[in-house]
């Protein structure tokens, strides 16, 4: 039963986490999430994941190949609150405790079509003098008790980053009934999808 | 009413020659928009790239507006800050840009400014740091003012911004 006014459209993301370049460190996972909006809701598919740990590739690229699969649905009534991908990569440290290596997120793209997004990662800092000394000295960095928080806009300023890396993702965007709710999401485009297929160094 | 949602990002910023930046933005827009969801103004993080030269922000933006008219098309308005190692603030620059007018995903660039001032000023600001700042913020906007200020280039602010329309066939405007 196709309904002559829908009041709901779908939104059907494919993709992968494929590929990041972090020169400082190695044998690093990635564990992925969404966050949107309270109109938002996901009807089918994994909304969370965690990568295998991949280690650097021995060549001039000096990757980290994830090639971790994104499958996800949401419905929605709304636009606003449009989901996005929140990134965290962990890796070991010199006494082979998992720490953070990199928070980043970025919103799912709002057009339909294949898309290539290298997001960048960073980590927050401590703010003090003597809290960067037992940080050091305990071997803990600080981290985000809960990772959605670098999708929100509100209350960043308190926070001191530091960029370390890039994460390159592949989106392939499917929209179902946005054209019968009046919206013109604009030309199919495949920003960014052209050329290699792995990082080079800092994007601009 | 028309409705318009701009969902996006502030990337980042480049060619600063101060290392840990901050931005603070707001966008304007005329009296015919009302803003339904979303927060019209914001702060993003410190940033202090380990590599490259280009500060990191990822800070999300996501607003939905109806409007009765075209006219006050909404303005993003930037000021980039730089802190140093004891906390200070100092105003590296200031920059605005149109939100696109055409649906879909745009990269936008945004170069930046900052008032000079005399030549003491000047002087001051490259010993002890400071220097002069616009006392009204809408000189950043708008075009009225601006030209009792001599100002000097500041670096580039990157944004990802995407444009989703509704209802503006309706009204047979054409984006």
């Amino acid at each position: 039963m196709a309904a002559a006014s829908p009041s709901v459209f779908l939104l059907m993301i494919t993709g992968q986490v494929e590929s990041a370049q972090f020169p400082e460190y190695d044998d690093l996972y990635c564990k992925y999430c969404f966050v949107y909006g309270q109109d938002w809701a996901p009807t089918a598919g994994l909304e969370e994941g965690i990568s295998q740990i991949a280690s650097k590739s021995q060549d001039v690229r000096q990757a980290l190949v994830w090639n971790f699969p994104i499958d996800v649905t949401f419905k929605s009534t709304n636009p606003y609150g449009w989901p996005q991908i929140v990134l965290s990569v962990y890796g070991p440290d010199v006494f082979g405790n998992d720490v953070v290596r990199g928070y980043g997120a970025v919103h799912v793209p709002l057009s339909p079509g294949r898309h290539k997004r290298t997001i960048p990662m960073f980590v927050p800092e401590s703010t003090s003098t003597l809290q960067k000394f037992t940080s050091w000295f305990m071997g803990r960095r600080p981290e985000y008790t809960d990772p959605k928080v670098v999708a929100q806009g509100e209350g960043r300023e308190v926070t001191r980053v530091r960029s370390q890396g890039f994460v390159t993702l592949l989106f392939n965007v499917v929209t179902k009934d946005m054209k019968k709710l009046g919206y013109d999401t604009g030309p199919v485009d495949t920003q960014g999808v052209l050329g290699p297929s792995l990082p080079q160094g800092n994007p601009q | 009413m028309a409705e318009v949602h701009v969902i996006g990002q502030i990337i980042g910023a480049t060619g600063f020659s101060e290392s840990s930046l901050f931005c603070k933005w707001g966008i304007h827009t005329g009296a015919a928009w009302k803003l339904l969801s979303g927060v019209r103004e914001g702060q993003t993080q410190v940033d202090t790239p380990q590599i490259g030269d280009m500060a990191y922000w990822s800070h999300p933006i996501d607003l939905h507006f109806a409007t009765k008219g075209l006219q006050g098309w909404p303005r993003l308005h930037l000021q980039v800050w730089s802190q140093d190692s004891f906390g200070r603030c100092q105003l590296a620059g200031y920059g605005f840009c149109h939100v696109p007018s055409s649906p879909g995903t745009h990269q936008l660039d945004c170069p930046t400014w900052r008032p000079l001032g005399s030549w003491r000023e000047q002087l001051a600001r490259a010993f002890v740091g400071g220097g002069p700042q616009l006392l009204h913020a809408d000189t950043i906007y708008s075009g009225a003012d601006r030209y009792r200020l001599h100002t000097a280039a500041g670096g580039t602010v990157h944004l990802g911004i995407g444009l989703l329309l509704r209802h503006f066939d309706r009204y047979g405007v054409e984006c």
